[in-house]
């Protein structure tokens, strides 16, 4: 759990935390990789959802380098095939996510991000 | 050429029966036309006969609708046996393929009453004329007829044995297509034999109704912002569809063993890995990036089962002084590990944790729309229950709710006498990116009439027992 798809979709969400606050950074990782269906209609749905290069970098930080650095126009199987594992196979169960700008620390336990706010953090 | 379809209903859930075939239908992209007279298409009726384009079909509805018993090819009905011997007649052409050569089993049957032995001899009798002249076969024949007769519902009242026997409304024929297969999933997600659910966990039937309103199937990303122990994961992914889930108590999720007890659960379904993620998150302060992310939202609000636990959001029911605030900040930047029973049970979880304060229910749907309309792709789908009180519902509860280019598209009573709760269904008919709510409670002037649903403050009427205000006595 904490796939590379949902850290994509995440964002930082504390109060007046709204520039640079894309990206979380994975801190103190354990890595899983457990198989998952390949549903190529699905990855390419999600393309348009994707921020690209935050997905590349994290993968690369994360030690997987198989997917290209800008996002090819030819969907190859082999494209799919890399893109898929990197979404929805590798997962983060312990560690944490940290706010590039305002520096939150997000813990992951057992696959479960804690991403509620303090009092002091919310509008 | 469409083709007429004879569908047996379950005895449960009335209400969800036609929401539930037209969500089937979009999903696999069937037409279909209900009877024409009003009476006939009275949903609380055990018999319905629907044209269909295609017998296969036909078979796709039996094997998804949870509220279908069976579908039979249809021959023929009537107020009397005259009139459904004129229509089968007129039917020949379905049925002449099995005269010659076909072993079948012809059986006479009623819901709620039972037709004596020799009454059942004769009306086999008489449909003589068919002519069938293959083997009749008690077990696994080619093809089993139905004669089913429709008697008023006479749930609670005494009568002898075969009383009233023969004063049927409508009898109908036909010919046994398909049963329907996705009944025995009720079964199979018991929360009984579920390896963890919550006291709060919803019984398997209304939560595989809630998973074919959303149209879950593979490829599809839906989303439950009030996760809870999961009840929504589990037939939703067997489906195909993919699930995220988020809760603002991480515990419900995770129960109290090392892997989450939603992932246990779903392990025991075979669909672990299509549970995406879950998060500790409360949905009034989300982290989405960006809108347009799921197919469908799907939950059941805390608040129903009001009863047992209210819904909570972020903050705090009275303002803290300042100086309050500033030791509450202290603790939450550098707290004190605590050694209370109560942590130590729940060391996974940080040992800060933020106050909450209740989440009123006419609010909490009301924002459910909202963000439903942000975080739903165009057409995407918003299934929830709402609870309400049944003496004072109107209809204008939901719409009253709703926001521009939210629709309803099916709303469905599950009655419980003083009160109920509604299975909703609001559709995103707009194309048009619309921003994240505020989640602000909404600012009412004065002298402005506001509607006041009958959901709102669900949980201080249950626990009144749903009574009248009383009027204040004079002294």
């Amino acid at each position: 759990m904490v796939r590379l798809l949902t850290h994509n979709i995440l964002a930082c969400h504390a109060k007046d935390c709204n520039t640079n606050n894309f990206p979380l950074e994975f801190k103190d990782v354990q890595l899983e990789i457990r198989e998952a269906e390949f549903n190529p209609e699905f990855l390419k749905g999600f393309l348009p959802k994707l921020e690209w290069k935050a997905l590349v970098d994290t993968a690369i930080q994360l030690g997987d380098t198989s997917l290209p650095l800008e996002q090819p126009e030819m969907l190859d199987d082999e494209f799919l095939k890399n893109l898929h594992h990197v979404l929805l196979e590798i997962h983060v169960e312990e560690g944490s996510m940290t706010c590039p700008n305002c520096k939150h620390v997000y813990p992951i336990s057992n696959g479960i991000p804690n991403m509620l706010l303090a009092e002091h953090e919310i509008g | 050429m469409p083709s007429r379809y004879l569908l047996h209903f379950a005895q449960a859930h009335d209400d969800f029966r036609l929401p539930e075939l037209q969500s089937v239908a979009e999903l696999y992209g069937i037409t279909y036309s209900l009877p024409p007279r009003e009476e006939d298409r009275d949903p609380t009726r055990p018999f319905m006969v629907i044209d269909l384009e295609d017998e296969e079909h036909a078979r796709l509805l039996a094997r998804r609708c949870i509220l279908i018993k069976a579908v039979y090819e249809f021959y023929g009905q009537g107020s009397t046996y005259d009139e459904l011997h004129e229509a089968n007649r007129k039917s020949e052409p379905l049925w002449t393929r099995y005269v010659e050569d076909t072993s079948f089993r012809f059986l006479v049957t009623s819901s709620q009453h039972k037709i004596p032995q020799s009454r059942q001899r004769d009306v086999i009798e008489s449909f003589a004329y068919m002519g069938f002249l293959g083997k009749i076969e008690m077990k696994n024949p080619d093809i089993l007829l139905i004669c089913f007769e429709e008697y008023e519902d006479r749930k609670g009242t005494t009568r002898a044995k075969y009383e009233g026997d023969g004063s049927f409304r409508q009898v109908f024929f036909g010919r046994l297509l398909e049963e329907g297969s996705a009944r025995q999933l009720i079964g199979k997600f018991d929360v009984k034999k579920r390896v963890y659910y919550g006291n709060t966990s919803m019984e398997s039937e209304i939560s595989l109704l809630m998973a074919n309103q959303t149209l879950a199937s593979p490829g599809k990303l839906l989303y439950d912002p009030f996760m809870g122990t999961g009840s929504m994961a589990y037939p939703t992914t067997h489906f195909g569809a993919l699930v995220f889930g988020s809760d603002i108590d991480g515990r419900q999720m995770r129960g109290k063993q090392k892997t989450p007890g939603v992932i246990r659960a779903a392990t025991q379904y075979g669909t672990a890995s299509r549970v995406i993620d879950l998060a500790t998150f409360d949905v009034t302060h989300n982290p989405w990036r960006c809108g347009e992310l799921f197919d469908a939202i799907v939950t059941d609000p805390p608040c129903k089962y009001g009863v047992r636990a209210g819904a909570k959001r972020l903050g705090r029911k009275k303002e803290l002084t300042d100086h309050q605030k500033e030791l509450c900040l202290q603790h939450s930047l550098s707290p004190r590990p605590q050694k209370t029973p109560l942590t130590l049970r729940y060391r996974d979880d940080q040992p800060y944790i933020p106050p909450t304060k209740p989440y009123e229910l006419s609010h909490l749907a009301a924002d459910l729309v909202l963000l439903a309309r942000y975080l739903l792709k165009p057409g995407g789908r918003l299934v929830f229950f709402l609870p309400t009180v049944t003496e004072e519902y109107e209809d204008v509860d939901i719409y009253a709710m709703l926001c521009e280019g939210m629709d309803v598209i099916a709303n469905s009573l599950q009655d419980f006498g003083s009160w109920g709760r509604r299975l909703v269904t609001i559709k995103k008919t707009t194309a048009e990116q619309h921003p994240p709510p505020s989640f602000k409670p909404p600012q009412v002037e004065d002298d402005q009439e506001v509607h006041v649903p009958a959901h709102k403050d669900f949980r201080e009427k249950y626990f009144q027992g749903f009574k009248p205000k009383l009027e204040e006595e004079e002294p």
